[in-house]
């Protein structure tokens, strides 16, 4: 299975804003960046992970800086 | 006081920068105008070379820039190290030609005049094919502000500019497989259309 089509499967969105693939419910978000350049046991791994859903989890090639992921969190709760 | 936006930061450096990015633009169009004149006066009747130029708007540079980054947000903790100047396209001029059965003369006629400009081919009709790409300073206009030329085939790069509007913001879209293998069916009706006018044109 491609890798965009798991995620909208697993009940993710594209934001074509961010170019990020948002699931709001498990708050986790995958950048395009990443579901392009890792094997698609990657991104299968990042679906299935479980993180309490307390804060919200970002799959990047480089981890956003902690003012980043505040305006990112910020944003995507807001929308 | 309120912390300054990064976009505000770039928008005054765009606004200092704009004399001389125009001068960029200016120089560097003149100089593929006068190193492409003989071929256009070369030309037979069906053919056509078109230069066209343009510089980037200030909204657009800093969109570019900051699309660059994963999740497409400027981060404050690196404010100072965002620069438009990063841009390879500020100053930008397109040389169109049909047939291109004279893209390679005219590649070889700019390449003459700025051997030491980094090639950066864009690929096309599912990387079978490239449009040259450069980029580079015109250094008696300015050490800062780099120009970027390409030589495209008319008839893909008319539809490269209705293209890339469309897409631009759609990077999902326009990479997924399905809108690949479209645009790879026009590139290559397009690419054969001007083999056919070659071919069945006595030049």
């Amino acid at each position: 299975m491609k890798k965009a089509e798991m995620l909208f499967a697993a009940n993710y969105r594209y934001s074509f804003d961010r170019d990020l693939y948002v699931n709001r419910e498990v708050k986790k978000a995958f950048s395009l960046e990443f579901v392009d350049d890792k094997p698609e046991e990657i991104v299968r791994k990042g679906i299935e992970e479980a993180t309490g859903g307390n804060g919200w989890k970002f799959y990047f090639n480089l981890p956003p800086s902690e003012r980043v992921r505040q305006q990112l969190e910020k944003d995507l709760e807001a929308a | 006081m309120p912390e300054r936006l990064i976009e505000d930061r770039l928008r005054e450096e765009y606004f200092d920068l704009l004399p001389e990015i125009q001068r960029v633009l200016w120089q560097l169009e003149a100089e593929i105008r006068f190193h492409t004149l003989p071929i256009l006066h070369d030309l037979k009747k069906p053919e056509q070379l078109l230069v066209k130029s343009r510089v980037k708007d200030c909204e657009s540079a800093i969109e570019t820039l900051r699309r660059i980054s994963e999740g497409r947000q400027f981060d404050p903790e690196q404010a100072s190290s965002y620069s438009l100047l990063d841009l390879p396209d500020l100053a930008g001029v397109r040389v169109l030609v049909f047939p291109d059965r004279r893209l390679k003369e005219i590649d070889d006629a700019l390449r003459g005049r700025f051997p030491d400009w980094i090639a950066k081919p864009i690929p096309y009709v599912e990387k079978t094919r490239i449009v040259p790409k450069y980029f580079g300073y015109c250094h008696n206009a300015s050490n800062n502000v780099r120009g970027e030329y390409q030589i495209v085939p008319m008839l893909l790069g008319l539809f490269w500019e209705v293209e890339h509007s469309a897409m631009y913001k759609f990077r999902a879209v326009a990479n997924s497989k399905e809108m690949q293998e479209r645009r790879a069916d026009v590139e290559r009706s397009l690419d054969n259309f001007e083999k056919g006018i070659e071919r069945f044109i006595q030049f």
